[in-house]
């Protein structure tokens, strides 16, 4: 792939076709995946990848990509010849060029670690997950490098490698006809460390424990009640009730029950939300969007107030607000999208134990199970892997399969207590059309919310 | 067959292994329309090659981009390959041999493949003028895709078929501006589609965002009620990774054996791959297997799953042609077309309670079956009049939801999904 090649030719093709912005991602990638089933390896791939995105800007956007090399001047061809058919008035935040050479480091890179290595620790999880009533049990482990040279009309040249590592496990628990699940996973900007660093007997036992656990489990009660999410859940609730909704495309388009509503007071006093991207070996940290703006640390919520959006060129330029690096994009072959990075709560003063004390009767809800909203409707909806019943402030029997929802404006005023004690280490992936890596999390967190069971 | 592709076999015809090539080579361009204004416009392309490799009960996989390479780079790719299926451990239970493939109509469009940019951006405008001149109380927005493909499976036991695909998607998006209330709408097709097709979209959309914002809570409610076809494809889609050989094979399905009742006597469910002009038809699968009619469900008895090759011989079954795959993966398991099919008794004019969308599924469990989902719009009806709801949950276990399903009689289509309202017992909250 020859660099000042495609360089050269995008600026004589902008010429020719009169664009005025166009930015161009080279992207290579080196990728292992592996796989297990009830001890049988299913997959093992290892493969490499290279592919242009290229956008031209003519008061609209032109997109096209390609991933064979023959191709990839076509494509930068194609998407101004898009900009120029196009033709529209939107505005977008140009800036200053950056130059710049940037990589995530890690202690121990995963590219130098045997594939056999990484079979031997699949094994071992999975030999450690054997157990009574145990039917199924899944271990998986990935890793990619993403090198991309990044360039746009400005003069911005940008080169960032960044390492992306992912692990865990799951069993399905089976007695009597009953059927339970439950699952860990690790994931973060790191290197082969990441995989070392795991307990394996603490969490293989705990999963194994939960799954079984889960089976004499019943369904919740429904209706409106307090609940305490632990910080899994925390993130994964702010995550869906506020962070969708402060995506400035979302708000932009209409589609946001936060539109019009920068400066004002929408949840309790004490709530600070953040979204840091620069946060170290997180799995949503990343050091330049794909916009080739550098990512920051955006506070959304202070004390109640929201203070921002999250935004890329487009909609900063739009809402009149600095750029803030939240521009990303699934691959090579996608637009950056507004997007989250690693979204927690700040801590608040209370203790675990005294949040239990205040609840009456509720639901302690624990981890991440996916979730979903309706940014426009101000509806949000997830699932806890496991959760239990609080009775006059003591927990009580373990309940499964619970799902929660709430509206968005109704909840973030219904926070009663904010808890000291933050995690951000639940690695996912967020989906808007789009699939990008995300981190999020928090201290506990009591509210209400609406608590679908068949209780 | 296309040189790359014969050189390709012609070096692992040299090696003494058993191989399969799977190739593609498309375009993708779409379209997004935010408030009546064309905002973003897209063409990518996309090609590359998947070698699937087997040496002694062991398979390796890898992938290469694009369809042009000198012959030293396909021999080390042929060369990487083999040493992965030498050190890796997954097993091989062999490829498909060759038979004959059905004959699936409506599958390709050349006005989608020789569509010239200008035009499909032209019929992109047609649509941000339609939502302008329609639009009232809402903000309008929406996507156009249009996509071409062509693929193809050649493998050591003589199968070499290719193939030819076209898609238009559709789809619109309302949002009110007087008080919340949104409503979408989704369609995808093999054909070119015109300027009406982009109207009843945008209508659509309008009509759910009206009630949307006319809904209000419901009390809470338990008994029978009726699932429009978007809400039964929710529900399906919990079910449906019970029927997936895989999760049958390392026992994380509900399921195990045929001849069961897993739900009422009326309740048929058929994956069917060779259906004219659906989107989830083709007449091979990603192995070369043949695509057919699967009974999944019949009359309330577990009749089949869905299988590729590899978990069809792992379990003693035939393969029922559902390796699903792209260049980039190994095939997995996944439906074509599903049917739910329809029962004797009409429920277009049922009073009561109608669920048209839910959201969320991934937050139930399909093993358990356990799930509650947000109802993003319902409507009870009284005297032929809809009165809406929404922000409740609906809440049931599949499977004994299941047990109580009454399919009506009119089917709807929602892209690769059949099915009629369905009658179910079932609780809001």
């Amino acid at each position: 792939m020859d660099i000042e090649r495609l360089m050269r030719i995008s600026e004589e093709l902008a010429r020719k076709h009169g664009v005025e912005y166009y930015e161009i991602r080279l992207v290579s990638f080196r990728s292992t995946e592996l796989s297990m089933s009830n001890g049988q390896l299913k997959r093992l791939s290892m493969n490499s990848e290279r592919g242009i995105g290229a956008r031209a800007f003519n008061g609209i956007w032109g997109f096209s990509s390609a991933n064979d090399v023959e191709r990839f001047e076509k494509a930068i061809e194609t998407a101004m010849k898009i900009a120029k058919l196009s033709k529209g008035d939107s505005r977008i935040h140009t800036g200053d060029p950056v130059v710049d050479d940037a990589e995530i480091g890690v202690k121990k890179p995963f590219t130098e670690v045997d594939v056999e290595e990484k079979l031997r620790i699949l094994e071992e999880t999975d030999s450690m997950l054997l157990a009574d009533n145990i039917v199924n049990r899944n271990v998986y482990y990935s890793d990619w490098l993403v090198e991309t040279f990044y360039f746009n009309s400005l003069g911005s040249e940008i080169r960032t490698v960044v390492p992306r590592i992912r692990f865990g496990f799951s069993v399905t628990a089976k007695e009597n006809g009953e059927m339970q699940q439950y699952w860990k996973s690790f994931g973060g900007t790191l290197g082969w460390e990441m995989v070392e660093d795991v307990d394996l007997p603490h969490w293989t036992s705990t999963v194994v424990e939960k799954a079984k656990e889960l089976l004499r489990a019943s369904s919740p009660p429904s209706g409106e009640f307090p609940v305490i999410a632990d910080p899994e859940l925390a993130g994964l609730f702010i995550h869906e009730a506020l962070g969708h909704a402060v995506e400035a495309d979302l708000v932009k388009n209409g589609d946001s029950i936060l539109a019009g509503k920068l400066g004002q007071k929408i949840a309790v006093d004490g709530l600070t939300v953040v979204d840091d991207p620069t946060l170290p070996g997180k799995f949503g940290s990343y050091i330049y969007d794909d916009e080739g703006i550098k990512a920051k640390r955006v506070e959304i919520i202070r004390d109640g107030v929201l203070v921002n959006y999250l935004n890329d060129r487009e909609t900063a330029q739009y809402f009149g607000l600095e750029p803030n690096g939240h521009g990303r994009a699934q691959s090579y072959a996608h637009q950056p999208l507004v997007r989250m990075g690693n979204t927690y709560v700040e801590a608040g003063d209370w203790s675990f134990e005294e949040m239990l004390e205040e609840v009456k009767y509720g639901l302690y809800m624990i981890g991440d199970k996916g979730g979903q909203v309706d940014t426009a409707n101000g509806t949000f909806t997830f699932g806890a892997r496991e959760g239990y019943i609080i009775e006059n402030g003591e927990l009580r029997e373990m309940v499964r399969d619970v799902a929660l929802s709430g509206k968005i404006l109704d909840v973030l005023k219904s926070i009663r207590a904010i808890g000291k004690d933050v995690r951000i280490e639940y690695p996912g992936y967020c989906g808007k059309g789009q699939s990008v890596p995300v981190d999020d999390g928090g201290p506990h967190i009591l509210t209400k919310a609406l608590v679908g069971g068949l209780k | 067959m296309i040189d790359v592709i014969e050189s390709l076999a012609e070096i692992l015809n040299s090696k003494d292994v058993e191989w399969e090539i799977y190739w593609e080579s498309g375009r993708r361009g779409s379209f997004k329309i935010e408030r009546e204004t064309l905002e973003r416009s897209q063409r990518k392309f996309y090609s590359g090659i998947g070698l699937r490799v087997g040496i002694d009960g062991k398979m390796g996989f890898s992938y290469i981009t694009g369809l042009h390479h000198p012959t030293s780079e396909l021999e080390r790719f042929v060369e990487r390959t083999i040493k992965l299926a030498k050190v890796s451990r997954v097993q091989f239970k062999g490829f498909p041999a060759p038979s004959s493939v059905p004959e699936v109509r409506g599958i390709y469009d050349r006005k989608i493949e020789e569509i010239p940019f200008e035009e499909a951006h032209a019929l992109a405008l047609q649509y941000a003028e339609r939502m302008r001149e329609l639009r009232e109380k809402e903000t309008i927005s929406g996507a156009l895709a249009l996509e071409f493909e062509r693929y193809g499976v050649v493998n050591s036991n003589g199968i070499e078929f290719d193939g030819a695909s076209t898609y238009m998607a559709v789809s619109a998006y309302a949002v009110r501006k007087d008080r919340p209330g949104n409503g979408s709408f989704y369609q995808s097709y093999r054909s070119l589609q015109g300027v009406e097709v982009l109207e009843e979209a945008i209508r659509k959309a309008k009509k759910d965002a009206e009630l949307s914002a006319m809904a209000d809570k419901l009390d809470p409610y338990s008994g029978e009620l009726v699932l429009e076809p978007e809400a039964v494809s929710s529900i399906v889609g919990i079910l449906v990774e019970n029927l997936y050989g895989d999760e049958v094979y390392y026992g994380r399905s509900r399921f195990s054996r045929f001849g069961e009742f897993v739900a009422s006597g009326s309740f048929t469910l058929v994956d069917d791959s060779t259906l004219e002009g659906l989107p989830g038809s083709y007449p091979f699968d990603g192995e070369g297997t043949p695509g057919q009619r699967t009974t999944l469900i019949e009359k309330g008895v577990l009749k089949g799953f869905l299988l590729d090759h590899t978990y069809a011989a792992l379990l003693e079954l035939e393969s029922t042609g559902n390796a699903v795959r792209s260049f980039r993966t190994i095939p997995s398991i996944g439906p074509s077309n599903l049917i739910v099919e329809p029962g004797e008794e009409s429920l277009e004019d049922f009073e009561g309670v109608v669920i048209k969308n839910v959201f969320g599924e991934h937050t139930a469990n399909p093993v358990s079956g356990d799930f509650s989902l947000p109802v993003a719009l319902g409507y009870v009806v009284k005297n032929g009049e809809l009165h809406p709801f929404k922000d409740n949950m609906l809440v049931g276990n599949i499977f004994d939801l299941l047990k109580t399903a009454e399919p009506g009689k009119e089917t709807r289509r929602i892209s690769s999904f059949m099915s009629p309202r369905v009658r179910v017992d079932a609780k809001i909250v």
